[in-house]
């Protein structure tokens, strides 16, 4: 599904050179679920930026379902993007002045394809109730708690049905009860056929899912298949 | 973006008063350029005005020493032709005007008293019915040539010649003997050069007593004909007036020097308001460029959601529109009562092209300046726009 080949990362100022990544290859194979671990400022959100195609490696190549993407052109991208991945930020990245209906709308608007303004908004409401928000959907973020939020941001990931949500620390700006919600309905959709690669620094969150990889000042020290824990 | 209603008024105010002072602008511009593609409707090439002062002479004796004065100028094989001419001579400040009716209507017309030669003189075509002729020169003939904005006014579609008018108003208490009876029609008749309206105007042949506050001639001369013929003729004419004082003007240039007085408001009009606009675009620029590098989150994760760069940069642009629209629909309904009033007199079709130049000039600068911050936030990878929040 996602394929990373001899990937490095060089951050690049008139003065300093910081190498966020090297040597890194890294397979996430359909239906998997995924967890990046490791210490803070490791490379963990660059890995996950370069798998969602935000960023570009300095050298390396970035495949998604097998076609090399690292020559795309930005609408190709973009277009990439749109159809194949969801995203699910710490920091939700909510629209404020959006209501939660159209936060949830926005990937919808930049799909070419048949939908209509009302079948836009009755898959942003299906992708709602899915994440159990139906009844917020007029309201504004500032208006939601942290885990309505980020369950917003679930929704937003998934109303264009992608085949993988990148989650950087989804967990991370929520309590733990919280917490187990979001990943209960990380596991849900992973359970309906969803990739899914989280970066989290909870060792118990990694835990429930399939797979761990651990990253180390930019390079791949670990990755091991885990036992899946549903417990909380 | 549309709940930012304060920042967003303080644009929509910029905006309207652009749009004002732009419409103020393009109407004088508009109204000029209207004015200029309508014909002068005369000859002004290797045309010179002669103007006398006859000093103490008793107004009496004028109109023969003018008439003198018109045989001695035609003796001269450089004078191709010439005519009297009342003192609002084209291309002068002078003007003579007055109301005149039809009983029907009533309308302001320049009035212009020559003679029999002026058609020839100045190169004026008349294109229904006939000029003055030696039948117009009889005292009781009270005939007048009219130009097309006075018929239009007048009479509109309907036909004017043989028709009758008379000087004053529509209730003013007359005899049959004040009417004059229209023989001609000439087109256009702009004595203040191209950019003057195309006024309703008549003319009169300068007969009787009137020949005596005549003072003024028109000479058609040969191209080519310079300085050295004007010294000679203003020095023979001298001996013939027994000294008046003699003005020789060559209407080419009098017509350089009327341009002037029409173009220097519309010149100065131009830069103020074209200081105004640039100073209008930079705040703009600067308020859209603050505006979109908050946003720059915003945009990451757009990008991230699927937008291209360009439909990031509508999208800014787009919002641009929306609020030049709002100002732009309050600016019509200020703009548009000079049209619905018929303020200053002028045709609808200037205000309303005016309108036009300005929406569109509007629109264009809004999307200019939303354009270059949005497509450089735009162009930002989306990981690096993202952390920006």
């Amino acid at each position: 599904m996602i394929a990373l080949k001899n990937i490095e990362k060089v951050y690049r100022t008139s003065t300093i050179e910081t190498l966020a990544l090297t040597n890194i290859n890294l397979t996430v194979r359909a239906g998997e679920f995924l967890s990046i671990m490791g210490p803070s400022g490791c490379g963990k959100s660059t890995l996950l930026n370069l798998m969602g195609l935000l960023d570009a490696p300095s050298t390396g190549q970035v495949e998604i379902g097998g076609q090399p993407v690292t020559q795309y052109r930005d609408v190709d991208l973009a277009r990439l993007r749109n159809q194949k991945i969801g995203f699910i930020f710490q920091s939700f990245h909510l629209i404020n002045d959006l209501s939660v209906l159209d936060n949830v709308e926005i990937p919808l608007l930049y799909r070419k394809g048949d939908e209509t303004g009302p079948s836009r908004r009755e898959l942003a409401r299906q992708a709602l109730e899915k994440v159990g928000l139906s009844n917020r959907m007029k309201h504004f973020p500032s208006q939601l708690s942290g885990g309505q939020k980020q369950r917003v941001a679930i929704a937003r990931a998934i109303v264009g049905q992608p085949a993988i949500i990148l989650a950087d620390e989804p967990t991370g700006n929520l309590d733990s009860a919280m917490g187990n919600e979001i990943m209960s309905i990380l596991q849900q959709l992973n359970a309906d056929g969803s990739t899914i690669v989280m970066v989290t620094h909870d060792e118990s969150m990694a835990k429930r899912t399939h797979r761990l990889v651990r990253l180390f000042d930019g390079a791949m020290v670990g990755d091991s298949l885990l036992m899946v824990n549903e417990g909380r | 973006m549309w709940n930012k209603k304060g920042s967003h008024l303080l644009i929509i105010v910029e905006i309207l008063a652009s749009f004002l002072v732009l419409f103020g602008v393009t109407s004088l511009i508009v109204y000029n350029l209207q004015n200029y593609r309508e014909p002068i409707g005369f000859e002004y090439k290797n045309r010179w005005s002669l103007g006398f002062d006859s000093r103490g002479e008793a107004d009496s004796t004028v109109g023969d020493i003018m008439q003198q004065i018109k045989s001695r100028v035609l003796s001269y094989p450089q004078v191709e032709a010439a005519t009297m001419f009342s003192n609002n001579i084209p291309f002068t400040m002078n003007s003579s005007n007055g109301d005149v009716t039809n009983n029907k209507a009533t309308t302001l017309a320049q009035q212009f008293r020559t003679d029999l030669d002026m058609p020839r003189t100045l190169g004026v075509s008349v294109l229904e019915g006939r000029w003055f002729d030696k039948s117009d020169e009889l005292p009781d003939a009270r005939t007048l040539v009219i130009n097309t904005p006075l018929k239009k006014a007048l009479f509109g579609d309907e036909p004017a010649l043989g028709k009758k008018i008379a000087f004053g108003g529509v209730d003013d208490k007359r005899k049959s003997a004040d009417y004059f009876t229209i023989v001609g029609i000439v087109g256009n008749f702009k004595p203040r050069g191209e950019y003057q309206e195309n006024l309703p105007g008549l003319f009169q042949m300068n007969k009787g007593p009137d020949r005596n506050y005549t003072r003024s001639m028109l000479l058609k001369v040969k191209p080519g004909t310079d300085a050295g013929f004007e010294a000679k003729l203003t020095r023979d004419l001298g001996l013939l007036t027994k000294g008046w004082p003699i003005e020789v003007s060559y209407l080419e240039n009098q017509r350089t020097n009327q341009h002037n007085i029409a173009l220097v408001p519309v010149i100065i009009f131009l830069i103020v308001s074209g200081f105004l606009l640039i100073n209008v675009a930079l705040g703009l620029f600067g308020v859209l460029n603050v505006s979109i590098a908050k946003r720059r989150g915003e945009i990451g994760l757009r990008r991230a959601l699927g937008a291209t760069e360009r439909r990031i940069s509508r999208q800014f642009v787009g919002e641009m529109w929306v609020l030049a629209t709002f100002a732009l629909v309050l600016g019509l309904l200020l703009a548009g009562q000079f049209p619905l009033l018929n303020v200053f007199n002028l045709k609808s079709s200037v205000y309303l092209t005016a309108i036009g130049v300005s929406v569109a000039v509007i629109y264009l600068l809004v999307t200019l300046c939303a354009l270059f911050p949005s497509r450089q936030a735009a162009t930002v990878q989306p990981a690096v726009a993202l952390h920006a929040e």
